[in-house]
């Protein structure tokens, strides 16, 4: 079979494959999947179960806790990370208002799959920057992935998520995790890189371990990075909200996309700042986080 | 200038009807090929066969519903839409048809056609005794939820689709949250189709909401659900079910509307193609048939005019009762 078909090459037309062959191989890859998704789909669907019965029972934990309850660990959170009472007070006003316009449950919805998405991208990416930081081998190895999980557009790996996994939380999760996972990862790798050789050196000099070497000195000085980080991972975590919708996670999305599809501007409108009440929030009270952290090594230098 | 040539159409076709018989001549059909895959089967298969059967000069023309029925109706062409469904141009059709400008050539060209629930073959293999809706409402321990198997999954409609609100209000009616029924809320046409993917390929129990005739029905078998009740009247239906669920208050069970597709054709082809118009009114596609077109259509990235050949040489024993022994003799040897 000829890969090209030169009969067809002209000027404006390049060489390509002849269309049988292309269709055939979009046939091929297509059904190769099919074939996988059958042999393996069910065992993977139940390496996931576990993770599918615990953002259930975060998600039914959230919308059933009294609401005054969620708004005093919201406020307290708040306050841990920013020390600031306008934080606090901004983020209960808030989610007063999202319950007043009646978005309490999707919007608690939203919060649990945001933020176990933010926790298991941080327990999978910051162990991954590390790896990258050790090594430039492994650093050009992960490095073009992440370029490809950030550019590519969601709904294509979508596709074979759903097909693999149905529709629901889990598929959304990973959809979201894809989505939301480089930043973290480069941002470690890059505070740990980015840590003063001379330090390192002093640290070699007192005879440390490689253990001590990372956990007390190199992660502890990339922490103002390695915050950024996730900082970025909420933002593109809750970015990604209304795509999830699409496969059938609750939340703020759904609405959005009854929204898009019926012209309902206010409820379009409602949510979506719902959404973005939420992102401005977290984005803040962990900026204000990291930014601690960076007043504490500043102090340290100029001391 | 255009009225001129409707005019001169109008005096022709007058003329044509007084002077011959019914079986004139076939002359030029203007055929409307809609922008969907089974319509631009039908458009290309009714094209073939009359050209080759019949010799009529046949043009194709693109259009959508809404705007080729407009022509239809303001402008009298093209003379034939062969997929009209008629919900979205229910009134100004039926004034049209009292009036005598348009004429319904066949009422469902494409068999099973329409919305409703469906179950994955597998099932319908396994449990031959729940053939209705009404049986299988009573075993959602068969359609185990993943997030919570004690409740049986139905996949209604993704969110802000008409459909959404029927199928919610249904729900509401068959009291299926009390049977251990939860609503699944697509999300999106891809979601949907995932979920079908996903059963179809592992032979996995699915029930919920499709429509016919599409590829998905076609390639993954989907077998559609009798409600076990008789539609509950327009005015449950149209009053309540396709409501928001703030206006519906007390939906009644009901099998889901009909919807009507109708070959529908100018008034001076009636007058004028006797064969063309009576080859449409025998022209009805099996549902299974047409679904599997689309699925070949799918797969082969086919377009309508190939796609009709496919049809044509695949399913002769189904044509060859549209039309006369003369021209099928004749089509054949086009093929």
């Amino acid at each position: 079979m000829a890969l090209i078909d030169w009969s067809k090459v002209t000027l404006t037309d390049p060489p390509q494959l002849p269309r049988e062959v292309l269709r055939e191989l979009k046939k091929g890859i297509d059904g190769t999947f099919r074939e996988f998704s059958r042999g393996y789909g069910e065992a993977i669907e139940n390496f996931f179960h576990p993770l599918l019965m615990f953002l259930k029972w975060f998600q039914d934990l959230l919308i059933e806790t009294p609401w005054p309850l969620i708004l005093v660990i919201l406020g307290a959170l708040s306050w841990w990370g920013s020390r600031s009472w306008k934080m606090v007070v901004g983020t209960v006003l808030a989610f007063l208002f999202i319950g007043w316009l009646d978005m309490w449950e999707d919007t608690m919805a939203t919060l649990a799959i945001v933020s176990v998405a933010t926790l298991l991208c941080i327990a999978i990416g910051i162990p991954i920057g590390i790896l990258m930081a050790r090594s430039d081998r492994v650093q050009s190895m992960i490095l073009p992935v992440l370029d490809i999980m950030q550019t590519i557009p969601s709904f294509v790996y979508l596709i074979p998520v759903v097909m693999l996994l149905g529709i629901g939380k889990v598929p959304g999760l990973l959809a979201v995790m894809i989505y939301a996972i480089p930043p973290i990862v480069r941002l470690t790798n890059l505070g740990i890189r980015l840590v003063d050789k001379e330090v390192l050196e002093a640290a070699d000099a007192f005879g440390s371990s490689y253990r001590q070497k990372l956990f007390q000195v190199q992660i502890p000085l990339a922490l103002p990075n390695i915050f950024a980080g996730v900082n970025q991972t909420i933002m593109m975590a809750l970015s990604m909200v209304v795509i999830a919708a699409m496969i059938g996670v609750p939340g703020l999305g759904v609405p959005v996309l009854r929204a898009v599809s019926n012209q309902y501007l206010a409820l379009g409108v409602m949510n979506g700042l719902a959404i973005v009440a939420i992102a401005i929030i977290f984005d803040r009270v962990s900026q204000a986080f990291g930014k601690r952290l960076q007043k504490h090594r500043e102090g340290e230098h100029g001391a | 200038m255009k009225k001129l040539i409707v005019k001169g159409l109008a005096t022709a076709t007058t003329f044509a009807a007084l002077s011959t018989a019914a079986f004139a001549e076939c002359g030029d059909v203007q055929m409307a090929e809609m922008n969907w895959a089974s319509a631009e089967l039908m458009a290309n298969v009714d094209k073939f066969i009359l050209e080759n059967g019949y010799g009529c000069d046949v043009e194709l023309v693109a259009g959508a519903t809404m705007t080729t029925f407009a022509s239809m109706n303001e402008k009298g062409q093209p003379d034939v839409a062969a997929e009209l469904w008629i919900n979205a141009v229910r009134e100004p059709l039926f004034a049209a048809m009292d009036e005598g400008r348009l004429h319904s050539a066949v009422a469902g060209p494409i068999t099973q056609l329409g919305e409703g629930w469906w179950v994955t073959p597998s099932f319908a293999e396994a449990h031959p005794e729940l053939d209705t809706v009404v049986k299988i409402l009573e075993r959602p321990d068969l359609f185990p939820d993943v997030e919570d198997p004690s409740k049986g999954a139905f996949v209604g409609c993704p969110a802000g689709w008409g459909c959404q609100l029927a199928n919610a209000n249904l729900f509401r009616a068959f009291d299926m949250e009390a049977k251990g029924w939860k609503l699944i809320d697509p999300g999106s046409a891809a979601g949907l189709d995932g979920s079908i993917a996903k059963a179809g390929d592992r032979g996995e129990n699915w029930l919920g909401y499709y429509w016919s005739p599409t590829a998905m029905v076609g390639k993954y078998g989907l077998v559609p659900m009798d409600f076990g009740v008789p539609f509950g009247g327009s005015e449950n239906w149209d009053g309540c079910i396709v409501k928001a669920e703030q206006d519906c208050a007390d939906p009644q069970p009901s099998s889901w509307t009909q919807s009507e597709v109708h070959t529908v054709i100018t008034d001076s082809l009636k007058q004028e193609g006797g064969i063309a118009v009576e080859y449409l009114a025998k022209r009805i596609f099996p549902g299974p048939v047409m679904n599997a077109m689309l699925v070949y259509m799918g797969d082969e990235q086919a377009g309508g005019e190939d796609a009709a050949i496919e049809f044509l040489s695949r399913h002769g024993d189904l044509w060859k009762t549209w039309v006369s022994d003369d021209a099928a003799a004749k089509i054949a040897a086009a093929l």
